[in-house]
Formats: structure tokens, C-alpha cells, sequence
């Protein structure tokens, strides 16, 4: 068995309620999810806009409040936590946004957007905070002498090293990545890519990865998770998700990838209709209105299928599979015991045994 | 063969604070008419500039250098008055920008801001321009194109309003469509859906691209040609079959190290 994950989720759910003019309008994020990172390990969270990946990034950090479910940090229920207690555990969990043109104040040097933290939670005074911002910006690649520029004399893949060497400076054990890299170029992309990784093995970090690109994903992440409006359709292992995918969304995001030789070009016939957002109104598998293989009969429209072990493949825990059959997504006691680690699962009902 | 556009020696400056920044360092290069031809580069590199200038649509800060010609359908673009520029734009050039939300009219139905540029090029009854734009918008996949018409751009996802955008930049079949990063904003499942379709319209028309792009995937998947752009140079011009297998400039190997590729396991 593997060790107790550092963060486990539980059906979680996130309802956005429109503010403004009119009937409140009500929108189901997250819908629904659950799943465990293991200690050290980088879980990678995949889905087109719009799916509830930022969204349950900013659940963990309580950045915005969950409607339900549980979110478990090191034994500790972080849906619970309040004031000093909430502002003791920020110190351990971090993240770095998309954008960094956006998420660095324009009107603070680089030298005291990285030390605000220390600051903050009391990890150095005076003199000290420089000499740990410098060390900070050389871990990233940066020079000390930065410390004195602002964001706006710094290129995209310098400000995001700056985003990073931030989350770093207080020293967290969980860093999110909520699409660090989508906004830089392909070269940049690739060093700060690298960067991440080494600081990760270096720090230990365990990571939560969010990208809506399967093929950044797949050289960081060990685990992987994709995403459809709201809830997870498929999760696994790297490599399980990338040699042997088995719902038709997971598949259908793999084949959109461009080709990376005009050798390898081939007719394909792109997935109809828009990812879209805010599922949850209809019964039954949101990917139906979409999926090239629906089922004929009326099973697909019925109900959500839950996540479960693949046919064919013997995931570990399909024991308790076999009790999840009737909770079409909601919780159930088996489906928590089986824990949501690293096992291959898929939520599609052509992709399981109908036995299970 | 005379090429539909031929750029010769551009060079775009801007000023910025009483100083001059090269944006595009005298480059030149053809395309021919149906030709697909990329424009690779990354951000800053002059790729948007290039297009901008073949547009005519540089803003009052740039500055086009003297010996620069574009040639386009035996004219100098540069030398054609803004008047007659007017024609050729929408009708001969167009161009399709990265971000539809930000290129499109908010406060203007989508069918009308299509039926616009055949009233603007001599269409003269407003019905036919109609007409003729639901048909635009059927061709495009918007669905229940005639509802639709109606619509405003934010009630439309991104990548149907990439869809708009291509309905009035194809609507009366130029020569030439300049697509600056097309796909760039768009999702990867929409990306290859309006990719298939920029495609199948070219192919259609028979109209020459000149796709703006910094992802070599989708020059791997596009284009026949492709020009490598850094710090306003072209530093490499080859088909993409000799780009991508035998790259003959550093910067070019570089960014196709760079890329991120799916690993197949055998």
C-alpha cells in the first residue's frame, strides 16, 4: 500500500452563484470530486476551460469557499480551518498563477514581492529578508541585483521565476501550478518547465499541476487527472493515461494535440460541439452531447457514470470497485476506501465491465 | 509565376519615448497564389508587425522604412493610397486576429458585423448581404446560423467566435489571409476544429495564408512552407518537411527542442 496521501479530496463541490440584475443564475464548478496526492508526488490536473480545474486549485487554498465535500491536508480538515490556524497553514501550501503580468504588483519591487512572505509569516527581519530574497532569486535563476527592478523591466519568463521564487520564499511543502507555463513561449516554456522540476526534487515539493495541455503535462506530472465540466472523467497513471486512455475525452484531447512532424499529418475528425461549462443540469455523462461513441441504448443519458477500474485492467482496489456500481458519483463507503490514489479509473460506461 | 504578395526589404520601427525600436529588420519573402505559408516566432519576434504592415494597419507610433515595397497583385502596397487600400482590404487581404473577443464589435449582432463587409465592398441591398452572411455562418458551422445571426459576440463561445471572425475575413474569397495566431487562445479540442476548418475553406477558395504563429504544431500541421522569425530577422526560410528534419539555424533547433510533444509508448 502506498504511504497516506498529504492532501486527500472528497467530493468536492464548488457552486458559483451570479451576482447582478435578474434571477441569481447558478453554476456547478466542481462537481463532485475526489482524489489523493501522495507525498512528494506531482498530480497533474487537465481540462479545456472552463472544466473547474482553477476552481478547485482555489478551494484547496481557500481562496473561495467550497459548497461540500472535504479537503484533507495532513490529517488536518482545511474546509474547517479559521483565522491564525488558516493563515499558519497558507505558509505551507503555495501557488503560482498563469499569468504573470497580472499576478505581480507593478508598483512593488521584485525584491519585495518575494520578501512579503517572510515578512508576513515572521520567517526574517531586517537585513536578513534581503539576503534570503537574494538567495531566493538566485534559486530561480535570477541575480540578486533584481531585487531592486520591477515587474514591468522583466521579460514573461523572468516575471514567472519571480512568481516562483515567492510561493518558495516561505518554504511550503505543496506548491499549486495553475497553468505556470501556459502563457510563455515554447523556449521559455521549456526552461521554466525545467526549472520547476529540479526545484521540486530539491524541496521535495509535492505538486498540484494544472495545465490544459496533455503534452506539458506528461514529462512533470506522475499522476494524471482530466477534468470535463465539473467532474473527473479519467485518472491514472502517466504512463496508463498516455499509452492506454479509455474515455472517449481523454482520447479526443490526445488526438487535438498538434503533430510534431508534418511527416505524422493524417485526416482525423476533430471532436464536435465546445467544452463548454457549467454541467450538471442534465442526468446523465456530460461528454454524451459530444462522445463519437455514445451508447445506443439509454444507459449514457441515465446517469453520471462513476469512476471506476477499466476493463481488462486489474486496478488495485477493484474490490472495493465493485460496491461504487450503484453510486453513480455520489458518495459511498467503498469508493472512499478505495482511496483515489494513483489506480487507473475511468467514468464512461463502454470503457468498464457491465459485470462490475 | 509573378507571386500574390511579394515583401521586399520591410523594415517596421516604433518609437517609444523619443527612441526608435526595430520591430522588423528589413526581411523579405513571396508567397504564392494558395500557398500556406508559415510565419514562426516568439513573442516580440516582429511576426505580428510583418502582418500588420502587409495590412496597412500599423499603429501611429510605426514607422514603415524608406526602401520597403510589398508587393501584392502587381501593386505596391505602400505607394496605394489609403482609399484604394480600403477596397483591397476584407475583399483581396484580411486578416483573422488572435483574440475574437477583442476584434469583434461587442454592441453589434455577429450576422451584421459579417453582412458589413459586403455592404462596405459594393453591396448594395441589404437582404442579399444578409443572405449571403447566414450562408457565410452555415459554411463556418455556426449552428442554426439564421437564430444565430442575432447573436451577440459574448453570447458565443471563443471558439464560435473564431468561427465569425473566419465567416468575415473568407466571406469574399480573397487572395490572401493573414491569420495571426488563430488558434492561439482557443482550446485544443476547439483549435483543431477551426484549424480543419481554415483549411478546408482555403482549400475551398483557394486562398494563400499567411499563418502568424509561435506553435510549431500547428505549422506541423498546416502549413508547406514556413519562415522562422527572431528579433525582426528571418533567420530561416525551408519547406516545413526541411524544417522540421533538417533545421538549418541554430535559433530554428532550438525551438523544436523546446516544443512539447506527447510521448507515445510503443
Amino acid at each position: 500500500m502506498t504511504a497516506r496521501p498529504i492532501l486527500a479530496v472528497r467530493n468536492l463541490r464548488v457552486v458559483h452563484r451570479s451576482v447582478g440584475f435578474g434571477p441569481a443564475r447558478v453554476s456547478v464548478a466542481v462537481n463532485g470530486i475526489s482524489f489523493d496526492i501522495a507525498r512528494g508526488d506531482t498530480f497533474a490536473l487537465v481540462g479545456e476551460s472552463g472544466c473547474g480545474k482553477t476552481t478547485t486549485a482555489r478551494a484547496i487554498l481557500r481562496l473561495i469557499d467550497a459548497s461540500s465535500g472535504t479537503i484533507e491536508y495532513d490529517g488536518l480538515d482545511l474546509r474547517a480551518l479559521r483565522g491564525e490556524a488558516l493563515r499558519r497553514q497558507r505558509k505551507r501550501m503555495q501557488i503560482v498563477f498563469q499569468d504573470p503580468f497580472t499576478s505581480l504588483n507593478p508598483r512593488h519591487t521584485v525584491g519585495s514581492i518575494v520578501g512579503e512572505g517572510l515578512i508576513v509569516h515572521d520567517l526574517a527581519r531586517g537585513a536578513e529578508v534581503a539576503a534570503k530574497v537574494a538567495r531566493l532569486l538566485e534559486e530561480v535563476g535570477l541575480s540578486a541585483a533584481d531585487a531592486v527592478r520591477y515587474p514591468a523591466e522583466l521579460s514573461g519568463g523572468q516575471r514567472q521565476r519571480v512568481a516562483i521564487a515567492r510561493a518558495l520564499a516561505v518554504d511550503p511543502e505543496f506548491l499549486i501550478l495553475d497553468e505556470a507555463v501556459s502563457a510563455l513561449d515554447v523556449t521559455t516554456q521549456a526552461q521554466v518547465l525545467a526549472l520547476i522540476a529540479s526545484l521540486r526534487d530539491a524541496r521535495v515539493l509535492t505538486c498540484l499541476f494544472i495545465a490544459h495541455n496533455l503534452a506539458v503535462v506528461q514529462s512533470v506530472a506522475s499522476t494524471v487527472a482530466v477534468m470535463y465540466q465539473g467532474r473527473i472523467v479519467e485518472q491514472g497513471p502517466v504512463t496508463a493515461l498516455f499509452a492506454a486512455s479509455k474515455h472517449p475525452y481523454t482520447r479526443a484531447m490526445l488526438d487535438a494535440v498538434p503533430v510534431t512532424d508534418p511527416r505524422d499529418r493524417h485526416a482525423r475528425t476533430p471532436l464536435a460541439g465546445d467544452p463548454g461549462a457549467g454541467g450538471g443540469a442534465e442526468p446523465g455523462c456530460a461528454f454524451y452531447p459530444r462522445c463519437p461513441h455514445p451508447s445506443k441504448d439509454a444507459v449514457c443519458r441515465a446517469a453520471v457514470p462513476p469512476l471506476r477500474a477499466p476493463a481488462g485492467e486489474s486496478a488495485a482496489g477493484s474490490a472495493a470497485g465493485s460496491a461504487a456500481g450503484s453510486a453513480a458519483g455520489s458518495s459511498s463507503g467503498a469508493e472512499e476506501a478505495q482511496g483515489h490514489g494513483s489506480a487507473h479509473l475511468v467514468a464512461c460506461t463502454k470503457a468498464v465491465p457491465p459485470s462490475l | 509565376m509573378t507571386p500574390l504578395l511579394s515583401v521586399e526589404n520591410l523594415t517596421v520601427t516604433y518609437a517609444r519615448n523619443d527612441a526608435e525600436r526595430m520591430a522588423v529588420d528589413s526581411i523579405s519573402f513571396a508567397i504564392e497564389p494558395g500557398e500556406i505559408v508559415a510565419l514562426v516566432g516568439e513573442s516580440g519576434s516582429g511576426k505580428t508587425a510583418t502582418g500588420l504592415a502587409i495590412m496597412g494597419i500599423l499603429s501611429a507610433n510605426a514607422r514603415v522604412g524608406p526602401g520597403s515595397a510589398i508587393r501584392f497583385e502587381g501593386r505596391d502596397l505602400l505607394a496605394t493610397p489609403e482609399r484604394e487600400l480600403r477596397d483591397i482590404r476584407g475583399r483581396r487581404i484580411s486578416m483573422v486576429f488572435q483574440e475574437p473577443a477583442a476584434a469583434l464589435n461587442p454592441v453589434m449582432c455577429v450576422g451584421d458585423q459579417v453582412a458589413e463587409v459586403a455592404l462596405v465592398h459594393g453591396e448594395r441591398d441589404k437582404r442579399a448581404a444578409r443572405t449571403k452572411a447566414i450562408e457565410m455562418l452555415g459554411r463556418v458551422g455556426l449552428p442554426d446560423a439564421d437564430e444565430r445571426y442575432r447573436a451577440y459576440p459574448h453570447e458565443l463561445s471563443g471558439g464560435m467566435r473564431q468561427r465569425v471572425m473566419l465567416a468575415i475575413a473568407l466571406l469574399l474569397r480573397p487572395a490572401l489571409v493573414i491569420a495571426d495566431e488563430p488558434t492561439s487562445a482557443l482550446d485544443v479540442t476547439v483549435q483543431a476544429q477551426v484549424l480543419a476548418l481554415l483549411l478546408d475553406l482555403q482549400r475551398e477558395a483557394q486562398t494563400a495564408v499567411l499563418l502568424i504563429t509561435h506553435d510549431l504544431g500547428v505549422v506541423a500541421e498546416t502549413c508547406a512552407r514556413a519562415l522562422v522569425m527572431r528579433e525582426g530577422r528571418i533567420v530561416e526560410s525551408a519547406s516545413v518537411d526541411d524544417l522540421f528534419h533538417a533545421p538549418a539555424h541554430e535559433y530554428t533547433r532550438e525551438l523544436l527542442a523546446a516544443m512539447p510533444r506527447i510521448v507515445r509508448p510503443a
